[in-house]
C-alpha cells in the first residue's frame, strides 16, 4: 500500500513542472514519523522512481521537463508527439524505465550484499578520498564551466559547516542566530535552489505550453520501434546504473550522457532531435537505472549519490537507523523490504503509468498561474514540516534568491547541493584521518583504495585542462594559414 | 556572459577573502590537529584562485567585443519582487497568524494582485486551496501546522 501510494505520489511530482522529488520527500517525511520505518522507506523510494516515470510525460506532451532528469527526452519525445507519434513515445519511455529500473534492483540485490561486506574494510581516508571523486565528478559533468561548479562545489562545503562543529563543539558562521546553530538542512536548500528559483525563472518569461489536444492513441510501440531502441535500452540502463552508483552521478547527468552516447552511435544522428525514437529510449532507461543505481552508496556505504538520495539518508536517521554497512545486519527489513517494493514499485508503474496518461494531461492543463502559488505552498508547508520551525521557511526562501542568481549567472545548483550533503562527512572524514596519521597526508596515498580514488580525482581535475590546451592549439593552427 | 562573469568573479573572490578571515578567527590548527576552521580556510582560499580565473577569463572575453545580453531584463521584474515580498512576510507572520489565515491572504494578494484575477474566482479558489490544503496537511498528513490566531478553536 505505501509503495503504491509512494509510486502514485511520485509519478504526480515527476508530472507536475517545478515540483522535484526532494521537495514531494520533504512534505511527506512528517507523515512517515508515526509508520514503521520499512513503510516508510518504501513509499519515500516509491516517490523517488515515481517521479523518473512521470517526468517524461510532460516533456513528450507539453516539452516542459517535469523533472530535472527529462529534460532530454523534450528534445525528441515532443518532436515525435508532434509527429502525431506521443503514444509510442510515452510507450517506450514506460517499457524502457521498466527494464532499467528493474536491472538496477537486480543489480542491487547482486552487488549490495558483498559491496557493504567490503565497505566495512573503509575507514576515514577511503571515505574521504571517495567523496573527493564524487564532488570532483560532479563538477567535471557539470554542462557549464567546470571552473564555476568547483566554486559552487566549495560554497556548499562551506554551507556545511554553518552550525556546531561535531569534533571541537565550536559554533562556526552563525553570527547569532539561533536558527543557525543546527546547521543549515538540505531540504529547505533544495526545495529553495531548485523549486522556488523555478517559479522565479518561470514568472520572469511567462510559459508557453502547447498540450496536444488530440488523443494519445497507439501507446504500444511496433516491432520496428523495438528494434530501432533495444540497444539504446541496454546501453542507456548500463550506463545510468553505474553513474548512479557514483556519487555526483545521478539521473541527471546519466539521461545526457546516454543521449549523447546514442547520437555518435546512430546510424542517422541527424534525426536527432527532430523525432528519433532513440532518444526517449536511451535516456529514460538512464535515468531510471541511475535512480535505482544511487540506493547502493546509500545503503551500503551510507554515502548519498544526490541530494534526492539524501532526503532518503535523513528519513532513516529520523528513524533511528544509521545507513552504511551495519544497515544490512542491522536492520535486514529496511534493506530487503526496499529492494522487495522497488520489485513490485516498477511493475505497479508500467501498470499505473499508461492508462493514467489521459490524467495527467488534464492535471496538466492547469494554467501557470494557478500552478505556481500550489508549488509554492507546497515548498512553504514542507520546508516548515520538518521541524515546525518558520527559520527553516526563511532559509528555503533565501536560497531560492540565491538559486535564482545562480540560474541568472548561470551557476549550477549541483555541485552546491552534493558538496552541502556530503561536507559534514568530508570534514570529519579528513579531520580523523590526519589525527589517525598524526598530521602525515600520505595516509591517503599509503593505502591502496584510497590512492585509486585519488588517481581517479586528479585524471578528472587534468583532463579538462588537457582537452582546453588541445582545443586552442587546433584553433591557432586553423587560423595560422590565414 | 562576460559582464555577468566579472560581476560574480568579484563577489567570489570578496566572499573568500570574508570566509578566510573568519575561518582563520575561528583557529585553523595543525595538521596534527586540525582546528574548526582548517578546511573552510583551504576551500576559501582555492574558490578565491578559482574566482579570480572567472574574473580573468571574463576580462579577456570582454576585448573580443562580443555583443552582451544584460543579466537580467526589465520584464516582470516587479512581479518577482512582489511575489517574494509576499513569501517572505508569510515566513515571518506564519507562527503568530497561523496557517489558514496567512494562507488564505497569500492566495488573495497572488491571484488577486498579482495575477489580476477576477474577486470572485480569487476568493473562491483561495478558499477552497487553504480549506483543501489544511485538510491534506494537517488532519490526513499529521504536519502541525501553526495554529496562530485561531489557536482558540482547538480544531
Amino acid at each position: 500500500m505505501y509503495c503504491f501510494f509512494g509510486v502514485l505520489i511520485g509519478t504526480l511530482v515527476g508530472v507536475l513542472p517545478g515540483l522535484g522529488p526532494a521537495s514531494a520527500m520533504a512534505i511527506l517525511l512528517p507523515a512517515t514519523f508515526k509508520v514503521e520505518p520499512v513503510s516508510s522507506f518504501i513509499m519515500l523510494a516509491g516517490i523517488y522512481y515515481g517521479a523518473m516515470y512521470g517526468g517524461s510525460t510532460t516533456s513528450i506532451l507539453v516539452n516542459i521537463p517535469g523533472e530535472a532528469a527529462s529534460v532530454v527526452t523534450c528534445l525528441d519525445g515532443h518532436q515525435m508527439a508532434l509527429k502525431g507519434r506521443a503514444g509510442p513515445a510515452l510507450g517506450m519511455a514506460a517499457f524502457s524505465s521498466f527494464i532499467a529500473g528493474t536491472f538496477a534492483v537486480i543489480g542491487l540485490t547482486l552487488v549490495g550484499p558483498p559491496l557493504a561486506g567490503m565497505a566495512l574494510k573503509f575507514g576515514p581516508p577511503e571515505y574521504f578520498s571517495m567523496m573527493v571523486v564524487g564532488i570532483l565528478l560532479l563538477t567535471y559533468l557539470s554542462s557549464g564551466s567546470m571552473i564555476k561548479a568547483l566554486i559552487m562545489a566549495g560554497f556548499g562545503l562551506i554551507l556545511s559547516g554553518v552550525g556546531m562543529d561535531t569534533i571541537g563543539g565550536e559554533f562556526r558562521f552563525t553570527y547569532g542566530i539561533r536558527r543557525l546553530l543546527d546547521g543549515i538542512g538540505i531540504v529547505p536548500t533544495v526545495m529553495g535552489l531548485f523549486g522556488i528559483s523555478e517559479v522565479l525563472m518561470n514568472l520572469e518569461t511567462e510559459i508557453r505550453r502547447d498540450i496536444l489536444t488530440n488523443r494519445v492513441k497507439n501507446l504500444l510501440p511496433t516491432l520496428k520501434d523495438w528494434a530501432d531502441s533495444i540497444g539504446s535500452v541496454i546501453r542507456g540502463t548500463i550506463l545510468g546504473f553505474f553513474l548512479g552508483i557514483i556519487p555526483g552521478g545521478g539521473a541527471v547527468i546519466a539521461s545526457f550522457a546516454s543521449y549523447a552516447i546514442e547520437k555518435k552511435v546512430a546510424k542517422h544522428p541527424e534525426e536527432f532531435g527532430k523525432g528519433a525514437i532513440q532518444g526517449v529510449a536511451g535516456p529514460e532507461a538512464a535515468n531510471n537505472a541511475a535512480a535505482g543505481g544511487a540506493f547502493i552508496p546509500l545503503l551500503t556505504l551510507g554515502i548519498p549519490a544526490n541530494p534526492v538520495v539524501a532526503v532518503l539518508l535523513g528519513a532513516l536517521i529520523i528513524h533511528g537507523l544509521q545507513p552504511g554497512p551495519m544497515l544490512l545486519s542491522k536492520a535486514p527489513d529496511v534493506f530487503w523490504g526496499t529492494i522487495v517494493s522497488m520489485y513490485i514499485g516498477n511493475g505497479m508503474l508500467l501498470v499505473l503509468n499508461l492508462p493514467l496518461i489521459p490524467l495527467w494531461v488534464q492535471v496538466l492543463k492547469v494554467p501557470y498561474y494557478l500552478l505556481y502559488p500550489l508549488i509554492i505552498l507546497f515548498c512553504l508547508v514542507g520546508s516548515y514540516s520538518i521541524e515546525n520551525n518558520s527559520g527553516d521557511v526563511v532559509i528555503m526562501l533565501v536560497f531560492g534568491i540565491v538559486g535564482y542568481l545562480m540560474k541568472k549567472f548561470r551557476y549550477e545548483g549541483a555541485p552546491l547541493v552534493l558538496a552541502l550533503v556530503l561536507g559534514k562527512m568530508f570534514e570529519t572524514t579528513l579531520r580523523q584521518s590526519l589525527i589517525l596519521s598524526r598530521g602525515d597526508f600520505s595516509i591517503f596515498v599509503s593505502r591502496p583504495i584510497s590512492l585509486a580514488f585519488l588517481i581517479v580525482a586528479v585524471l578528472l581535475l587534468i583532463t579538462p585542462i588537457i582537452t582546453q590546451r588541445k582545443k586552442l592549439s587546433t584553433l591557432e593552427e586553423q587560423q595560422e594559414p590565414n | 556572459m562576460s559582464s555577468a562573469d566579472r560581476i560574480s568573479g568579484i563577489f567570489w573572490l570578496l566572499f573568500s577573502v570574508f570566509i578566510s578571515i573568519e575561518s582563520y578567527r575561528l583557529g585553523l590548527g595543525n595538521v596534527h590537529q586540525p582546528g574548526a576552521g582548517f578546511i573552510f580556510f583551504w576551500t576559501a582560499v582555492a574558490m578565491g584562485v578559482l574566482s579570480i580565473a572567472v574574473f580573468v577569463r571574463a576580462w579577456f572575453g570582454k576585448k573580443t567585443g562580443a555583443r552582451e545580453s544584460p543579466v537580467f531584463g526589465k520584464e516582470n521584474v516587479l512581479k518577482i519582487i512582489l511575489v517574494l515580498l509576499s513569501l517572505f512576510l508569510y515566513a515571518f507572520f506564519m507562527e503568530a497568524m497561523g496557517f489558514i489565515p496567512i494562507t488564505l491572504l497569500l492566495f488573495i494578494f497572488l491571484l488577486g494582485v498579482i495575477e489580476k484575477r477576477r474577486w470572485v474566482f480569487t476568493i473562491f479558489v483561495s478558499v477552497a486551496v487553504t480549506g483543501i490544503s489544511y485538510l491534506l496537511f494537517e488532519i490526513w498528513l499529521k504536519s502541525q501546522l501553526p495554529k496562530g490566531i485561531l489557536g482558540f478553536l482547538r480544531f
